[in-house]
Order: C-alpha cells, then sequence, then structure tokens
C-alpha cells in the first residue's frame, strides 16, 4: 500500500510539474489582467500540491515527525512571504515572486531527503534573507541616489573581493580561493560583489558619453576579473565578464562590442590555455579533460561528473522515487551536484522542466528590463537577468556534461549561504525595477487622464463637443 | 541564450536516449545492486549454448548464485560477493536488467515475484575452455585463446582455480595468514605478469625487419652454443651448436646467440618506440582488469642490456593477454581487433537485447610485417622447436615457443603462443604453464590439445 501510494504520487509529481511549467510560459504570454491572476492562482496550487507530495512521499518513507512540523512551518513561511510582499508591493511581479517561492520549496524538498540539518539552515537563512530583502524595492523607490554611486560600488566590489587574500579569513576550496570563514559562517564574497558589478556597470554606462568613458569603464571591470582568475575562479570570471559585454551591447546597441568582447573572451581563454596551462590554469585543464571523457578519469577530475551523469542515467525519466535512488552518493549534491540528485530521485522530466522554469525567469527578467524607461534600472535588471542566466547555465551544463563542470551553484535551489542570499537580493532588485516602472506607468496614465480630462473641460468650456 | 538552453535540454534527451544505457552500464555505478531488489540476475551462458552462472531461488525467496562447471570457468564468470570479479563484476548491470515482455512483467509485479534478469552470452568456448581446463591439469599458469578476426576471447584460464560456490570460504581463508600470500583469485591471463622468453624474439624479429627493411633477408649467423655479447655470456638451450644459419632458422631454432647477436645491434631508441606502440607500457584497449607490460630498455640503456632482453630474459614482463593480443594482430594482417568476453545480452525467452560488435583498435604493424612474421612462425611448427609437437596434424599452426627462466637454478616457465591455419587465421592460443621442469607439461602440448579441439568441433 505505502509503495503504491508512494508511486503514484511520483508521477502525480510530474504531471503537476508539467502543468507548472506551462503555467510559466502562459503566463508570460497573457495579456490579459484577469486571465494572469487565475493562472497565477493555479500555478500557486500546483506548487503546494508538488511540495505536498514529496513531503508525503518523504514521510511514507521515512516515518519521522520533524519532516512533517518542517512542512508545516515551510507552507507557513511561503504564504505569508506571498501574501505580505504583494499586499505591501500592489505593483510587484507575482510571477517572480511564485517562481521564487517555488524554487526555494523544490531546493528544501531536496535537501530534507539529502540531509534534514542542511535543510534546516537553509530554511532559516533564506526567511531571514526574504525578511531583508523584502526592503529592497522600497529603498529603491525612495532612494534616487543609488545611480549616482557608480565608484563606491567600484571600491567596494574591490575591496570585497580582495578580502579572500586575507590570511586567516580567506581559504581555499575545490582549486579556487573563493572563501572566507566568519565564525562558523562561510561566505563566498563573489557572489555579493557580482549584485555591486553589475550596479557599477550599470552607473558607469548611464554616464558614459564618450568611448573613452567605456574605456574607462572597461578598464575597471578587467580589475574585477584579474582578481577573480588571481583566486583561480574562473566560473566567476566567466559569468563577470559576459555580463559585462550584454551590458555595454544593450546600452551601445553597437554590434562591434558584441563582437569585439566574445572574440576577446575567446582570445583569452585560448591565451590563458597555452600560457598557464600548468601553473593558474592547471585545475581548470583538469577538468576540461575529465568533461571530455569523465570515465577515464573517474579515479580523479572525472570523479564528480561520472557519479552525477551515473545518477541521472539511472533515475531516468520518471526518477527512482524520493529515498529509492543514491542520491546522497552523487559528491556535493546538496550543492553544487543538486540537479543530478533531483533528476536521479524526482526524474528527468522534472529536471527538463526545471530547466524550463529557469529559463523562464530569466524571460520575465529580461521582459522587465526591457520594459523599463530608465537607463539606470534597465542596466542594471538588464545585467541581473544575464547574471543569472549565466550561472544557471553552468551549473545545469556541468552537471550534465553539457560543457566543462565550473563549481558553480543552481541558483535558490542548491545548499549555500551566499549563493541563496545573493539570489534573493537580484531579485528583490528585479522586482523594485518592476515597482518603479509599474508606479511610473500608473503616474503616466493618471498624467495623461488629467490631460485629458483637462482639456475636455477646456473644450465644454469653449463650446467645441468632444 | 533561449538557444542555448534549448540545445541544452536537447543533449540531455539525446544523452538518456543513446548514451545512458552504456553510462550506467559502468561498473563504478553503485546504484546497479539496487536493481537486484526487483530482479533476479540472470544466468551467464557460454557461446555454444552451456549455462556456466545462474541465480537460484529458494522458498523463503532468498537467491543464491550457482556455477554448474565451478573451477573450470572460475575465472570467466568471477563471484558475485566481496566486490565481484570476472563477469559477474564486468556484466552484472546487464544481468540486473529484465527485458521480459511487459505481461509477464506486471503478472510478477502483482505477485511480488522478482523478474528474471537479462542472460548474459559470453564469447567463451565450452569445448575449448574445458579441453584447456584438462589439458593444465595440476599446473599452474594460464591460457588465453582469441580469435583474431573478431578479437572474440574464447579461451581464457587461469590456475590455480577456485570454485567461485565456495567464495566465502576463500575469502576467510585469504584473510588468514596462510592465506594472505595466496594468489588463488588472481586472473592470471590478464593480470599474471611474466618473462616472455623466447616468444619476444617474434618482436625483436620484427625489430630487426623494420631497421632492415632491404637486407634482413640476407642475415647469416655461426653459432656454436654459447657466446659473450658485452660481457653477458649467452647460451643456447642445452648449449646446443646450430652452426650457419639464417634469419628464419635463429627463429625456427629459437637461437638465443643469434638474437643477442640482432640485440645488440638494434637502435635503442626506436626499438622502445615500436615497443611502445605495440602496447608495451600502455593501456591494453580491453575492459575487464588486467596488468601493463613493460619494457624498459631505451635510447640511454647500457648495452649489456640488449642480449638478455632480445632474447626475452632481461627486464620486459608481459601479460598472457597482451601477448596473445600481439600475436591476434600478427595473425590479422597487422589489425588488432579488441578483445571482449561478452557477446551478447538475451532476454530470459532467448530474444535478443544488445549485440557487442568487434572493434577494430588499429594496425600495430603492416601487413607485409604480419605476413613475413606469420611465415617464419610457421617454421617454427614445421621444422623448429614446436615441430615434434604438430608433426601428422591435420591443421598448420605458425607460432612461437619459448622457455623463460625465473630464478638462477634453471626453474623456468613454458610458452606458446601462436595460431592455426596461417593462410586463414582460424584461432590464436596462447599458453604460459609455470614450474616447467616439476610437471614437465610444456605450454606448445597445452595449445595443441586445444587446437585439436578446436578443429574436432
Amino acid at each position: 500500500m505505502l509503495n503504491i501510494i508512494c508511486e503514484v504520487s511520483k508521477y502525480l509529481i510530474i504531471i503537476f510539474m508539467v502543468l507548472y511549467t506551462v503555467k510559466c510560459f502562459s503566463i508570460l504570454a497573457s495579456k490579459d489582467a484577469k486571465d494572469r491572476r487565475k493562472k497565477l492562482n493555479k500555478q500557486i496550487v500546483y506548487v503546494f500540491i508538488i511540495h505536498f507530495l514529496c513531503y508525503l512521499t518523504m514521510y511514507l518513507r521515512e516515518g519521522s515527525l520533524k519532516l512533517l512540523i518542517f512542512y508545516g512551518v515551510q507552507i507557513f513561511v511561503a504564504v505569508l512571504y506571498m501574501a505580505l510582499f504583494h499586499s505591501i508591493y500592489k505593483e510587484s511581479s507575482r510571477l517572480l515572486t511564485n517562481n521564487t517561492a517555488f524554487l526555494l520549496l523544490i531546493g528544501y524538498t531536496m535537501l530534507t531527503r539529502l540531509d534534514f540539518g542542511l535543510a534546516i539552515k537553509q530554511f532559516v537563512l533564506a526567511t531571514i534573507a526574504l525578511g531583508v530583502t523584502a526592503f529592497i524595492p522600497y529603498i529603491m523607490s525612495r532612494w534616487k541616489n543609488l545611480r549616482n554611486m557608480g565608484v563606491f560600488y567600484g571600491i567596494a566590489g574591490i575591496f570585497l573581493l580582495l578580502t579572500v587574500f586575507i590570511p586567516g579569513l580567506g581559504y581555499e576550496s575545490y582549486g579556487s580561493r573563493n572563501w572566507i570563514k566568519i565564525g562558523s559562517l562561510s561566505i563566498q564574497p563573489m557572489e555579493f560583489v557580482k549584485i555591486l558589478f553589475v550596479f557599477f556597470v550599470a552607473c558607469m554606462l548611464v554616464k558614459a558619453n564618450t568611448f573613452m568613458d567605456i574605456m574607462v569603464n572597461a578598464i575597471i571591470s578587467a580589475i574585477f576579473m584579474l582578481v577573480l582568475v588571481l583566486e583561480k575562479d574562473l566560473g566567476a570570471a566567466v559569468i563577470f565578464y559576459i555580463t559585462y559585454v550584454c551590458m555595454v551591447y544593450l546600452a551601445t546597441s553597437r554590434p562591434i562590442f558584441l563582437i569585439g568582447g566574445v572574440g576577446l573572451g575567446v582570445g583569452a581563454v585560448l591565451m590563458a590555455a597555452t600560457l598557464f596551462k600548468d601553473t593558474l590554469f592547471y585545475h581548470v585543464m583538469v577538468r576540461v579533460e575529465a568533461w571530455k571523457d569523465p570515465f577515464k578519469f573517474i579515479d580523479t577530475g572525472g570523479y564528480q561528473v561520472s557519479q552525477s551523469l551515473f545518477a541521472i542515467g539511472t533515475g531516468g525519466y520518471m526518477g527512482t522515487g524520493l529515498y529509492m535512488g543514491k542520491a546522497d552518493y552523487i559528491p556535493v549534491s546538496e550543492s553544487d551536484f543538486i540537479f543530478s540528485a533531483i533528476c536521479e530521485e524526482m526524474g528527468v522530466v522534472f529536471g527538463l522542466c526545471l530547466i524550463l522554469v529557469m529559463l523562464s525567469v530569466y524571460i520575465s527578467f529580461a521582459d522587465i528590463a526591457m520594459k523599463v524607461r530608465q537607463p539606470f534600472y534597465k542596466y542594471a535588471a538588464f545585467g541581473y537577468s544575464i547574471l543569472f542566466i549565466i550561472q544557471t547555465l553552468l551549473n545545469l551544463g556541468g552537471v550534465t556534461k553539457f560543457i566543462p563542470s565550473t563549481g558553480v551553484t543552481l541558483p535558490l535551489v542548491s545548499y549555500g549561504v551566499s549563493s541563496v542570499t545573493s539570489t534573493l537580493v537580484i531579485f528583490a532588485v528585479i522586482q523594485g525595477v518592476y515597482v518603479i516602472h509599474n508606479k511610473e506607468v500608473i503616474k503616466n496614465e493618471k498624467e495623461k487622464e488629467r490631460i485629458r480630462s483637462e482639456a475636455a473641460a477646456l473644450n465644454a468650456r469653449a463650446g467645441i463637443p468632444s | 541564450m533561449i538557444f542555448v538552453f534549448v540545445a541544452m535540454i536537447a543533449y540531455v534527451i539525446y544523452f538518456m536516449e543513446f548514451e545512458a544505457e552504456t553510462v550506467i552500464a559502468n561498473s563504478r555505478n553503485i546504484r546497479q545492486d539496487n536493481f537486484a531488489d526487483d530482479v533476479e540476475k540472470g544466468d551467464i551462458i557460454t557461446s555454444d549454448g552451456v549455462v556456466i552462472a545462474t541465480s537460484n531461488t529458494d522458498e523463503e525467496g532468498n537467491t543464491s548464485r550457482s556455477y554448474p562447471y565451478g573451477n573450470t570457468f572460475a575465472h570467466v564468470t568471477g563471484y558475485d560477493k566481496y566486490g565481484k570479479s570476472g563477469l559477474e563484476l564486468e556484466g552484472n548491470f546487464y544481468m540486473l536488467r529484465s527485458h521480459i515482455n511487459i505481461f509477464e512483467k506486471v503478472i510478477k509485479g502483482l505477485s511480488e515475484e522478482k523478474n528474471r534478469g537479462d542472460n548474459i552470452v559470453t564469447t567463451v568456448d565450452y569445448d575449448l575452455q574445458t579441453a584447456a581446463y584438462n589439458a593444465m591439469g595440476y599446473c599452474e599458469g594460464a591460457v588465453i585463446a582469441i580469435e583474431p578476426s573478431s578479437g572474440k576471447i574464447k579461451v581464457m584460464l587461469s590456475k590455480p582455480d577456485y570454485n567461485p560456490e565456495e567464495i566465502d570460504y576463500i575469502w576467510n581463508y585469504l584473510q588468514t595468514e596462510e592465506g594472505a600470500s595466496s594468489t588463488i583469485l588472481l586472473n592470471r591471463a590478464t593480470q599474471g605478469l611474466y618473462a616472455p622468453g623466447s616468444t619476444f624474439k617474434v618482436l625483436t624479429l620484427l625489430e630487426y625487419i623494420r631497421e632492415n627493411p632491404t637486407s634482413y633477408d640476407n642475415y647469416s649467423y655461426d653459432c656454436y652454443g654459447s657466446e659473450i655479447f658485452t660481457g653477458v655470456d649467452i647460451h643456447c638451450n642445452d648449449d646446443t651448436s646450430h652452426y650457419t644459419e639464417s634469419l628464419k632458422d635463429s627463429l625456427a631454432y629459437s637461437c638465443n646467440v643469434s638474437f643477442a647477436n640482432i640485440g645488440t645491434g638494434l637502435d635503442y631508441g626506436k626499438f622502445r618506440e615500436n615497443m611502445d606502440k605495440l602496447l608495451f607500457n600502455n593501456n591494453l584497449p580491453y575492459d575487464g582488469d588486467y596488468s601493463v607490460s613493460s619494457f624498459d630498455i631505451d635510447a640511454n640503456s647500457r648495452t649489456d642490456e640488449l642480449p638478455q632482453t632480445a632474447i626475452g630474459q632481461g627486464n620486459t614482463e608481459i601479460t598472457p593477454l597482451h601477448n596473445a593480443m600481439i600475436m591476434s594482430a600478427i595473425a590479422n594482417g597487422g589489425v588488432l581487433m579488441e578483445p571482449y568476453l561478452i557477446e551478447r545480452i538475451e532476454n530470459d525467452d532467448g530474444g535478443k537485447v544488445k549485440k557487442f560488435k568487434s572493434k577494430s583498435y588499429g594496425s600495430l604493424m603492416t601487413s607485409e610485417e604480419a605476413q613475413i612474421l606469420t611465415d617464419y612462425m610457421e617454421s617454427v611448427c614445421d621444422y623448429g622447436t614446436a615441430s615434434s609437437y604438430f608433426y601428422g596434424s591435420s591443421y598448420d599452426v605458425a607460432g612461437k615457443t619459448g622457455t623463460a627462466e625465473y630464478d638462477n637454478e634453471g626453474n623456468c616457465n613454458s610458452w606458446f603462443v601462436g595460431f592455426s591455419n596461417p593462410d586463414n587465421p582460424d584461432l590464436v592460443v596462447c599458453v604460459i604453464v609455470e614450474d616447467y621442469n616439476t610437471y614437465g607439461v610444456s605450454g606448445t602440448w597445452v595449445a595443441k590439445q586445444i587446437f585439436d579441439a578446436y578443429y574436432s568441433k
């Protein structure tokens, strides 16, 4: 009986996941406000069904009461978050809050399966971060000076990045020196610096009028990337670089910057690969080798990717069901390789849907960026959309052997204090941009309305029929 | 960006459709044992249809493995516990998958019976393996036979052997002080490293031909039973003098003095390069466990290392598998077919699930070189050191005998490596019998028993 319930739940989870994914895209396409509201409400129902079935399965398999309590607390926080956020910010994007809640809940679910302690830790920190970041849209709409602080963002960003070189504070992990430890809390400064970096580039681009300005901007940006390269955090350097090139292209709309940027990037990678392959980039070369044939290097560099592919392949399209696979055998399955764990136990179909949901989040970010008129917010929102999607691509591509593994987390789903917090900041900034934009639209509408009514009044006084 | 994501999704689907089955069959995938929860492991069957490993389920639902021809196929099947070995390890995944038809699956599922796993059909031949097993008798050593045109391993035998059904007992024995030095579980055919002895002369010959492509046929040497080369005393077997001999005769009579003479004249650097190309000091294209053969002469070697190395003593070490692979390439016009043990996977009703194709590794030598070596090795069996064994047999053989000393008291291992029907080679056989002086069983005699069995089929 127990088995039957779990098996049926497994298929239901997949069905509702597919429905949720479809809704993500149909909401993006929908123009009618009423229709959207209906779909958004349905989406929330799907999220809670998926989440409920997952915890039901886990409870039946494990039989521990703490799972049920944890489940209840999660639901409470998720409902509270969505309700409060929308009552405070009436103009915010509900699709984004839905996706935020959905991705966090999927992350909690998988972490509960892998390591209950980590799940609790992630939940507590993410909840605090949700509370704190909820003020961001408010701050943004009040504090107009944000766009004039480019120098501050630049200096603060580089300084923060350099903290990893302070002895006793920074330390090395998986070949990259990109962590600092404060008490028992490990933080990746890069996760926060990327937020400052996008603000910095956005400020500079707003002010840049001449080619010289763009060059100065480019040099300071290059310093960011140089520091990252020295930290041997190549994944981050790639994310920063692509984000930078895309933002410059958006601001200038000159194809030369895009083509030149891509060419320069490829050239730099090739040069680095030949010049420093035995020193600075040794661990990168190992990863590339492991990517070409992970099974040949299964005992060394290919171990993680091999285990990841074993998990995805053995789980199959429908997955083994929660607790029925060996997801806990995948190395770092709680953070970088959480997607493999999800695929193994919840099915590759679920995994493919998750990829599409991530893509829809990017599209909604980009959509907001395109609508906004104020250049600073436009560039910033666009920069964050690129940050988000590149990080997602590096993670998903790395664990599926689509591209070499770079060791970045899956936004909101992976365990990681810095990663979750910084992603929530990004989501909040985008919400803030959206709120500012909508307020402006409403203000404009009102203005138009006022002018129209004034005009009508004038006409009426002059005796011209309207 | 959207395009990249679509490409990634397409890639994941491609992976699931075309690559996943092969990837997850990797023996390092720990998830395979989970399949055993609802599948009863399938059988291992020889290429001629004899079941050599099967599962039995008792009334309480406990399954156990049994091996009807236990010792004979010990190193082919391997054992199913303690990390597994042999086909039980390599083919574990396939035997734990069930491709029986869906109705049967549903019925078994409802009655809570386990599904019957797929069966492995191995390339190993029951008759040939049994002939090899009987011929080896009490001797220690190894036999491997390969079909050169396909790479199918027809015989894989290692002595001493064991009965895989008694693995619990053996495993406990190996933990004791007395058992710690036992090599009973070692598959000597693929993992045993031996001095190649005179079988290496074939490779010295190949090197000589490569360095003297036009003049090798004019070689002539006067052998008086022993001679000193760069301070190293080289003797022929029993100090027999071979007098004036051609290159072909040197090989046929396995003349140590003549080959030591050839060896000292070789280009060491090229010698090393060519031996590396023959897969010494390299990984072999073989999926199971094996040891890597070694050849340590290089451009900087001292001249007094060459005379011994040229006749297969020195520091050179080779596995029977590797020796058979080189011979297999010679038999196949220089092209090495990768040796393999699993011919196909069938479901419980005998329906085909997957067939393994033979794969070419590439050329180890030109077809001309292979032809010359074949021609020379025929003389070994016509009038040379192996002729007394094959006199009057219904088939022709090209091969090379070898006696490799492993200490200074004249104790030696006896080798034979060669193939039958040189015009259109049928079977490569490589035999090593340890401690020839004690049992008096020679590698060539064992090889003949296998060829006889092959041609009486």
